[in-house]
């Protein structure tokens, strides 16, 4: 039997190099996040703290790049086809709840279908693509592709967990996701922008920090206002889309199969 | 005229299947069946829509069985060697290789191309530029390539800007790149007009003659049966060969069935100096048309892509105002849209035919007539996306059928029909007629059109 | 007719970055004004200047009202306040903490569109495809930007056909649900069934390359772009540090 025609397998220097990739962008990000949090840099006020934005600019964006970088390689094709596809969900479907006049950004709902289909590496890796294409049209996103990482990959957790084998678990579990992506973003907003980019939101904000919290702590309790509820409804929806999916569909992904992510109905 | 070959030349694709399921089939698609394919042969596998030619033909090609999903016993003859599959050795088929001595063209061609190269040129040089060969060469090879295949005026075009028919060429084109012994087409013909299907068969025909193996699946042989070295029919899960008396002797395929149109039907369409144009667009598609239609009769559109006929058929569907001239319909109009598959969402056929009727109303009980009219009826309660492509068709017929439009348009209805489909569909015209309803067509199929229509109009 | 600069794009990247991380230290108002007003001028001759304001203005409005509601209206620093109203105070250094950070993300997004602009996506691509990166980059980055139209177009033509079926009439909340049903179920289908049947075929014509690859495409480059874009490197990293520590020795 000819081995040209069959794949051979892969080697274990390659994975070595990606599980330090992984581990690389894992510790920066978590490093980053604690020196933020422990010094809380109030340069903000005196000296604009133009070196702590963009340090923390550099390590977010160079943690999520990591991660992205060693997820990559093990994505199987039929994922890489699924994944523009998420992504333009996300611009189309954000768009349209964004006509509607009510303050829900569901331009994560590409990545949570991702995570909940092929996995918490493919949901993480969704999440920072998509805040790279985002950025060509809208640059101030780059520094949030590790929180949009992050949605994908408790997505896909969560989906990992059975949360999606009982539908009124789902909400709960974007619930979970939104209060986390919520706390890991706020020093991104505060320490980079010095705010939000929401007129809304930049309200909310004002509000807490008159009532005498420090600018961290005001984006942060504003992020846990909006971002919990938002990601649950993005969770539910997202499930209920992968539901109306076929079953030839659904359970060609070995995730779905393998964890039994939507219940029996798709296992063999 | 049969082809004789001169000597018998090993074969250089050999498939010997004892049976195939899918992941999630209950029974088995394929079964003991045995192909034999020949250098520079023609063989023509012809079987209805859903009769598991695509399978076959990607079985044929590697992609199938998906390792650790579908189960196929049997072996396969590529390359000199044989790869064995069981239940129990699974072997991990590198499908890039394969792809070098089997190459598959889908039914829709452009799945195959990648969608992500700005020029043909690039699209044809893709599994080149994946297997690194230096830029010369693929510049070298492609040129030739286009030149051999009569494609060089389509090299600097956009592939996500061609038509369907520059599609299937391009992807034609982009298979014969890496020289593979046998090409498997699956339906290379289905749904072009006459100058795109006469391009199409003097590719196949270019490429045959350069000594590559071709295993065609079609719906029917007619097109093939004298060109062919070997014939199958793939009924029930197996191959049949067939003979070719048996191909000569075409059924009557029961010349014009047109009931005459009643003389004293009543107008249910008028068209009178109508200018249509698409909003924010200054050149006006359809210019000055006056047009009648009565009664029990079918008006055939016929004219050049961008001609206009779907714009008058979604004008009188009432998708779009005239800026000039009146259109008055006397009745309910019901369309059917060339891309219609792409609508259905609903998780049965049931339920997206149900869709929007309420639920005590008189058209609810009908239902499962409509769809025992259409063939539907054992796929009620089945996902559409799940079956086979000339049944979704009709399924979205069945969506329009429900509400008994009395002005029936159809908008390239053949498209993605089997044979079966076909006259489903000539029933279903033939009903609305006699029930005194219109049909107003624009197909490129002209067989199509010289059955059913009573007369014909040319858009310019 | 827009003009198109024949630069490599890694290099027009490496110059923006290098602009951006270097203004952003200064954090000097009329430095990143002058880089704003460069980037408009560059735009005008490129003809995407309406455009670039365009784009721009609608994204930095709400970030200044922002931050003009939390620094501007709220500052909790003890200068002097010009006015005061309940919890709302305004002072001078309020607003000028407002303006400074708002220009910073206006020169982030004025020169990051730009360079969206200005680069041709699928020069872009080779470029990337053509770099030490995995494959798949370059093939999810083109994949995205090429999917877009077609999935927006084909977001429309069901719009059209659920139209002609008279749906998405109600009203109310069931209503509203119906529609959102209505236009995401259909498209999702459709979309991820496409994505299902396109990858096989991706994976036979040897996507992704395991070896080496190239492309037929060129990417014009030279030692010139080369030199410009490691300079343009390190000015973007140790720039910063540079600027903050002068800024740091002088304000002592």
């Amino acid at each position: 039997m000819s081995s040209n025609l069959l794949l051979p397998d892969e080697s274990s220097s390659q994975t070595l190099r990606r599980r330090l990739l992984a581990i690389a962008g894992t510790i920066i990000l978590v490093a980053t996040y604690l020196t933020l949090i422990i010094t809380q840099p109030m340069g903000i006020v005196e000296g604009l703290g133009q070196g702590v934005a963009l340090g923390t600019f550099a390590a977010y964006l160079a943690a999520a790049v990591l991660l992205l970088l060693a997820v990559l390689p093990d994505l199987p094709v039929s994922t890489l086809t699924l994944i523009p596809v998420a992504l333009a969900l996300n611009i189309i479907l954000g768009q349209f709840v964004g006509s509607v006049m009510i303050p829900l950004y569901i331009d994560s709902i590409g990545t949570v279908i991702v995570g909940f289909l092929a996995g918490r590496r493919a949901g993480a890796a969704t999440g920072v693509l998509s805040t790279l294409v985002w950025s060509l049209f809208a640059p101030t996103v780059l520094p949030f592709a590790a929180g949009a990482a992050l949605v994908g990959f408790l997505a896909g957790t969560a989906a990992r967990f059975g949360a999606l084998r009982r539908i009124y678990l789902t909400p709960v579990a974007g619930l979970v996701a939104g209060v986390l992506v919520g706390v890991v973003s706020s020093p991104v907003a505060t320490f980079v922008y010095g705010g939000t980019s929401g007129v809304g939101t930049g309200a909310l904000v004002a509000a807490f920090s008159s009532m005498g919290d420090s600018l961290l702590s005001a984006v942060t309790k504003q992020a846990l206002i909006s971002d919990p509820g938002d990601k649950a409804v993005v969770f539910l929806v997202a499930a209920l889309l992968v539901y109306a999916l076929p079953k030839r569909l659904s359970g060609s992904f070995a995730f779905v199969r393998r964890y039994r992510v939507l219940g029996k109905r798709v296992s063999k | 005229m049969r082809r004789k070959l001169t000597h018998q030349s090993t074969a250089v694709l050999g498939l010997n299947l004892r049976s195939f399921a899918y992941l999630d089939g209950a029974d088995a698609t394929l079964r003991n069946m045995h192909l034999d394919v020949h250098p520079g042969s023609l063989t023509v596998i012809s079987g209805h829509s859903g009769s598991g030619k695509s399978t076959l033909g990607a079985i044929l090609a590697g992609l199938l069985p998906r390792h650790g999903m579908d189960q196929l016993v049997g072996t396969v003859k590529v390359d000199g060697t044989e790869i064995e599959f069981s239940p129990s050795s699974a072997p991990r088929v590198d499908v890039a290789q394969w792809a070098k001595h089997v190459g598959l063209l889908p039914q829709d061609a452009g799945h195959y191309l990648s969608g992500i190269r700005g020029t043909v040129a690039e699209e044809l040089a893709f599994s080149l530029e994946n297997a690194g060969v230096p830029r010369e060469q693929m510049h070298r090879q492609v040129t030739q390539l286009a030149q051999r295949l009569r494609l060089e005026h389509l090299l600097e075009r956009n592939p996500q800007q061609l038509s369907g028919g520059q599609e299937r060429l391009v992807a034609l084109a982009a298979l014969a790149i890496s020289e593979p012994e046998v090409l498997v087409l699956d339906e290379p013909l289905a749904g072009l007009d006459r100058q795109a299907t006469e391009l199409v068969s003097e590719m196949i025909n270019m490429l045959r003659a350069n000594g590559t193996a071709l295993v065609v699946l079609a719906d029917s042989m007619q097109r093939w049966a004298h060109e062919a070295d070997e014939l199958w029919e793939l009924d029930r899960g197996t191959l049949q060969r067939v003979s070719s008396e048996k191909q000569q002797r075409q059924p009557e395929s029961g010349a014009t069935q047109r009931q005459p149109i009643p003389a004293d039907s009543r107008v249910l369409l008028n068209v009178d100096s109508v200018q249509l144009a698409y909003p924010g667009s200054t050149e006006p598609v359809v210019q000055d048309l006056n047009l009648q239609v009565r009664s029990g009769e079918c008006l055939g559109l016929a004219g050049a892509n961008g001609s206009g006929k779907t714009t008058l058929l979604k004008a009188i569907a009432g998708l779009l105002e005239p800026s000039a001239g009146t259109l008055v319909t006397f009745g309910q109009t019901g369309m059917l849209l060339q891309n219609s598959s792409d609508q259905l969402f609903e998780r049965t056929v049931f339920r997206e035919v149900s869709f929007g009727i309420p639920k005590k109303s008189a058209a609810r009980k009908r239902i499962s007539e409509v769809l025992a009219q259409l063939g539907l009826e054992s796929f009620a309660q089945t996902h559409p996306y799940e079956l086979p492509a000339s049944a979704r068709r009709l399924v979205a017929l069945a969506t329009v059928m429900i509400h008994e439009p009395q002005i029936l348009l159809l908008d390239e209805p053949t498209e993605a029909l089997d044979e079966a489909g076909e006259s489903k569909l000539r029933e279903t015209i033939a009903a609305v007629l006699e029930r005194g309803g219109a049909v107003i067509l624009s197909t490129h199929d002209e067989r199509f059109m010289e059955r059913v229509a009573h007369r014909v109009h040319l858009m310019k | 007719m827009p003009r198109t600069i024949k630069l490599h794009p890694f290099t027009i990247l490496a110059i923006a970055v290098a602009v951006i991380t270097m203004t952003t230290a200064a954090s000097l108002w009329w430095l990143s004004c002058a880089v704003m007003a460069l980037c408009l001028l560059i735009a005008g001759w490129a003809g995407h200047l309406k455009k670039l304001a365009v784009l721009s203005g609608a994204m930095l409005l709400p970030t200044f009202l922002s931050l003009l509601l939390i620094h501007g209206l709220i500052s909790r620093d003890q200068s002097p306040a010009i006015a005061q109203w309940g919890p709302l105070r305004v002072t001078i250094h309020g607003l000028e903490v407002a303006l400074s950070l708002g220009l910073r993300t206006a020169v982030l997004v004025v020169v990051g569109l730009l360079c969206g602009l200005l680069i041709d996506k699928h020069q872009l691509v080779a470029a990337i495809d053509l770099s030490p990166v995995p494959p798949q980059l370059g093939y999810l980055l083109a994949a995205t930007l090429f999917l877009l139209p077609q999935m927006a177009e084909k977001q429309r033509q069901i719009g059209e056909a659920q139209t002609l079926r008279h749906m998405g009439t109600g009203t109310g909340l069931a209503g509203w649900f119906q529609r959102m049903r209505l236009r995401a179920v259909p498209l999702v289908l459709a979309s991820m069934q496409d994505a299902q049947d396109r990858a096989v075929h991706l994976s036979a014509r040897g996507f992704p390359a395991t070896g080496s690859r190239t492309r037929l495409r060129t990417v014009p480059d030279s030692s010139v772009q080369r030199g410009i874009r490691w300079a343009a490197l390190v000015c973007a990293v140790l720039g910063p540090m540079l600027i903050l520590a002068l800024a740091g020795f002088g304000s002592r």
